[in-house]
């Protein structure tokens, strides 16, 4: 394993995980984009060691952010890091044996609630996705999905019965999205649940969950269990799909209406002639075209 | 014996209703029974490449469990939950390989198989076993029991693993007739040809 040469992989920020959850003094070994690099925490910062060399860091939403290449943009705007009243919670890193994208596109996707997270996330009675809107923001870069509704059985730790859900999607970079969605306890607002995707190789990732919510009443160990729970319900899918890279590949997997946030996704690593963790093409066309 | 047709369970251990992961020569294929016929098919649901084997059999169907989509016998997806009004196009179907069970075995045959090969009509199961080798050459091994016939059929996971299937023909004590499967194991895995 080692580096990869995918510059449009390579051009990006990635989260190593919240800064809180690496101790101070001792270096912690983990991997991105296939090469190993080492993470140091002191006093005065955070230090990257990868590939022979000190790389950029950032300390954006108490998360450890880092890149081998030269980012086009900073790390991403979020309004909400600035509302007084959330509460920050990091989830912890889930290490799961599959291509980033797919976590990625995974979190996307509302028609396996009722069948991963059955009567928590979604219900079998009622497995419909509604049509929602998909759009690709070009001024900023990023894909959205909005009016996205669900009926969830228990959408959140603070739930205490059913409820449709809202749920606005927002892909800021190829290994980074977050999610909005309506909180049990304030139904005008929007809780945000990010996922930053730390790829450490093709087939291997480590997921940070990171939420900003409001949610006056449970404790963080019931936020961040719930959040767990969630997680690793989708794990187990997520290392059963085959391959274990995303097809970009047309006529390699079936989507539908419900997928449209998918497709558009796909359609955007193309644009961007991402390959880092897709499966090779067989049809002679090449990234990007 | 025809190679057009592979062995791959006893057919006691897919029971209906269930699902089995099998790998053979390095594929991955699901085993499920509903209605009590038999179906082997690549174990991948075309919409997101979600292991089948892990789906659940429901009212003679079976369904990922991804997106609950749901496949008939006939292989084709017959309801996708998140589209219920949905008439499913037929293009959308599961990839499914010729079946048919005989001698107490499901077996998998290639496209357009011909007939399977004679074998004994009614057959006790004894066990499936792994064994690290590459090395049988012939279908159905067989030795004289007491008051029976073991026959030992077998198929290729992988280069270097094997997994043998054996029943009895006529009655004989079965737990004695395990005992002497892995007797066979360790001959082949110790590279002495039973």
């Amino acid at each position: 394993m080692s580096l990869t040469t995918d510059q449009a992989a390579l051009d990006q920020w990635y989260v190593l995980g919240a800064v809180s959850h690496f101790p101070f003094g001792t270096p912690v070994e983990t991997g991105l984009l296939g090469e190993p690099v080492t993470v140091t925490r002191r006093d005065d910062g955070v230090t990257v060691i990868g590939a022979g060399r000190s790389l950029p860091v950032r300390t954006t939403y108490n998360h450890v952010w880092t890149s081998f290449g030269t980012p086009a943009r900073d790390i991403f705007a979020l309004p909400e890091a600035t509302e007084p009243d959330r509460r920050w919670l990091y989830c912890g890193g889930v290490r799961v044996a599959a291509s980033g994208l797919r976590l990625i596109e995974n979190f996307l996707d509302l028609a396996h609630f009722p069948y991963v997270h059955t009567d928590i996330l979604g219900s079998e009675e009622k497995p419909e996705v509604a049509k929602y809107e998909v759009e690709q923001r070009r001024d900023v870069d990023e894909i959205w999905a909005t009016k996205c509704e669900f009926f969830q059985p228990k959408a959140a730790a603070a739930s205490d019965g059913g409820q449709i859900s809202q749920y606005m999607y927002r892909v800021v970079s190829p290994f980074n999205v977050m999610l909005y969605k309506t909180p049990p306890t304030a139904p005008n607002r929007w809780d945000v649940i990010a996922l930053f995707v730390q790829p450490v190789d093709e087939t291997h990732s480590i997921a940070h969950p990171f939420m900003l919510v409001i949610d006056p009443t449970s404790t963080d160990a019931e936020i961040i269990a719930f959040q767990q729970m969630i997680f690793l319900q989708d794990k187990i899918v997520l290392e059963n799909q085959r391959p274990a890279l995303l097809p970009l590949q047309p006529g390699r997997e079936t989507p539908t209406r419900a997928d449209l946030s998918s497709v558009l996704y796909r359609r955007w690593l193309k644009e961007k002639a991402l390959t880092f963790g897709t499966e090779p093409r067989t049809d002679g066309v090449a990234a990007g075209a | 014996m025809s190679s057009d047709w592979t062995p791959i369970a006893l057919s006691r251990d897919v029971p209906d209703g269930v699902t089995r992961a099998v790998c053979l020569e390095g594929s991955e294929l699901v085993i499920w029974r509903g209605a009590g016929e038999a179906h082997v098919w690549e174990d991948r649901c075309p919409h997101r490449g979600m292991r089948l084997s892990l789906g659940f059999v429901r009212d003679g169907a079976l369904n990922c469990l991804y997106h609950g989509w749901q496949y008939g016998a006939s292989s084709s997806c017959v309801r996708i939950p998140a589209h219920p009004d949905l008439t499913v196009p037929p293009t959308i179907k599961a990839n499914a390989y010729p079946t048919c069970e005989a001698g107490g075995l499901i077996w998998v045959g290639k496209e357009g198989a011909g007939a399977l090969p004679a074998l004994p009509a009614t057959t006790t199961p004894v066990l499936s076993l792994a064994v690290a080798t590459d090395g049988i050459e012939a279908q159905g091994l067989m030795r004289d029991l007491d008051g029976g016939r073991l026959h030992v059929f077998w198929h290729r996971v992988r280069p270097g693993k094997v997994m043998l299937h054996g029943v009895i023909e006529g009655s004989a004590d079965v737990s004695r007739v395990a005992a002497l499967m892995r007797q066979i194991r360790t001959q082949y895995e110790e590279g002495v040809a039973a």
